[in-house]
């Protein structure tokens, strides 16, 4: 039993897909079926590490910002709506929670890797984490592609980086995506993202590429290409075809950007 | 006047118990701490760390001392340094957060809290690692120790002692939980070669 919980296909593929699938079905008719996410990165999390707080390592820290996260998105979605500024106010939140996770990691890089590795962290937060919410938060499907594309994006890119503790909780984060689209494909209805979904997949997922980037070797570059995915997926697409050739277009409109990403990941240099 | 003398006397013995005490500074070139591990379940894997620094302090009339350690852990290789197709090495791979996290923890300490002596030599020490910001209780078994004059490098111009230690600890404990047990062992076997100069 020890064994097959360690397996990685289980830990980071199976299992978080599994309990993300009966989160999207169960709690859809409240509205909170985009809860999916974090429950996959949560199980991914608890398989791979452990849920521990101490010593509060940048890697913890991304757990603790994504179980604000989670708090924060059914808050937004039912009690406050959030604005225009609000919009704003949560991508500068997101900036803030990735400079506050990797502040030590950061401060110790020379001057001018500082302010790019600090720069791009700040910079694909605020776009990811703002840019769905403005415009993927109210299409499932969309949504869904996104991180879909964005976890498995940030994972196969984080494992090219040397780390796959961090490739697993991308993949995780991909496996969510996917089990919060597979009920809309089925039923052929689109299901309701809000920030209850996008806020805590996006943050994890960009917190994940920043942490391969600063704790392991993802270029700069690879974290701002990834950040384009959410935007990648709003691209215009067959708005009238069935819910289930739509999630296979905008996931693929998500791959081709991950993709390029993967592949930069992969290093020319011999060491 | 007799309680003077009796003051003198009584302010000049902890000067002359600190005369005891010989301080070394560790000798980076010649200090390494190789570690073994299992790998895969099949055979075992050995590593080192190439850059270590530090001090330790003895006392052979009170048969105490203290030994500090610092390990620069960007510094591990297990000689598997070449690419060759594959995207990163082992050596890349080991310091990242699967492992020793280097970017966060560029560190490992060990610190002494007891030395114990068998005969006039030191024997075990007992103190604490403190790796991935965690700290835990680890013994050192000295299983040689020899001290005397640097004859062939400085003609016997500088005092030093060298020897090797052993101990053992399980990396789970440390937070270090990547592959653990089946891709790569929890137990870690420490076998450090040290070399000190006297100061």
């Amino acid at each position: 039993m020890e064994e097959l919980f360690a397996n990685p296909a289980l830990q980071a593929g199976v299992a978080p897909f599994l309990v993300a699938l009966f989160v999207a079905i169960a709690f859809s008719r409240l509205r909170v079926g985009g809860l999916a996410a974090i429950a996959a990165f949560l199980v991914c999390f608890y398989l791979v590490t452990g849920i521990q707080f101490a010593p509060l390592t940048a890697t913890r820290k991304i757990l603790v910002l994504a179980i604000v996260a989670a708090a924060i998105g059914p808050l937004l979605d039912f009690a406050l709506k959030p604005t225009r500024v609000g919009i704003l106010l949560m991508a500068g939140g997101a900036a803030g929670g990735a400079l506050w996770a990797f502040w030590p990691v950061i401060l110790q890089k020379p001057g001018m890797q500082a302010w790019l590795f600090g720069g791009s962290a700040a910079i694909a937060l605020a776009v990811m984490v703002g840019f769905a919410q403005a415009q993927l938060a109210s299409d499932g499907v969309r949504a869904g592609a996104a991180v879909l594309a964005l976890g498995l994006g940030v994972g196969i890119a984080a494992i090219f980086s040397a780390s796959l503790t961090y490739g697993l909780y991308g993949i995780a984060l991909g496996a969510g995506g996917g089990a919060f689209l597979l009920p809309q494909m089925i039923v052929g209805k689109k299901a309701t993202a809000g920030a209850t979904f996008t806020l805590p997949a996006m943050l994890i997922g960009g917190l994940v590429a920043v942490g391969a980037m600063l704790l392991a070797q993802l270029p700069w570059y690879c974290v701002l290409i990834l950040a384009l995915v959410p935007v990648m997926v709003r691209l215009p697409g067959p708005e009238k075809a069935p819910v289930w050739l739509q999630a296979i277009v905008f996931s693929l409109y998500g791959f081709v950007i991950a993709g390029v990403a993967c592949a930069l990941a992969w290093p020319s240099s011999p060491t | 006047m007799k309680s003077l003398v009796v003051g003198l006397i009584a302010a000049a013995l902890p000067l002359a118990t600190a005369a005891q005490m010989e301080n070394y500074n560790i000798d980076g070139q010649h200090t390494f701490p190789y570690f073994e591990l299992e790998h895969l379940g099949f055979a075992m894997l050995r590593g080192r760390f190439d850059k270590t620094a530090g001090k330790f302090s003895i006392d052979r009339a009170a048969k105490t001392g203290a030994l500090e350690v610092v390990v620069q852990t960007a510094s591990v290789t297990t000689g598997d340094n070449d690419r060759d197709g594959r995207p990163r090495t082992r050596d890349e791979h080991l310091r990242t957060p699967d492992f020793f996290n280097v970017a966060e923890f560029p560190t490992m300490t060990y610190r002494s809290t007891a030395v114990k002596f068998a005969g006039d030599n030191p024997d075990t020490i007992e103190g604490t690692l403190t790796l991935l910001g965690v700290t835990k209780p680890v013994a050192l078994k000295v299983e040689r120790w020899k001290c005397g004059p640097d004859t062939v490098r400085t003609q016997g111009k500088r005092f030093m002692c060298g020897g090797n230690a052993v101990g053992s600890f399980k990396r789970t404990d440390f937070g270090m939980k990547y592959g653990a047990p089946a891709v790569v062992g929890d137990e870690v076997k420490l076998w450090i070669s040290f070399y000190g100069f006297r100061q």
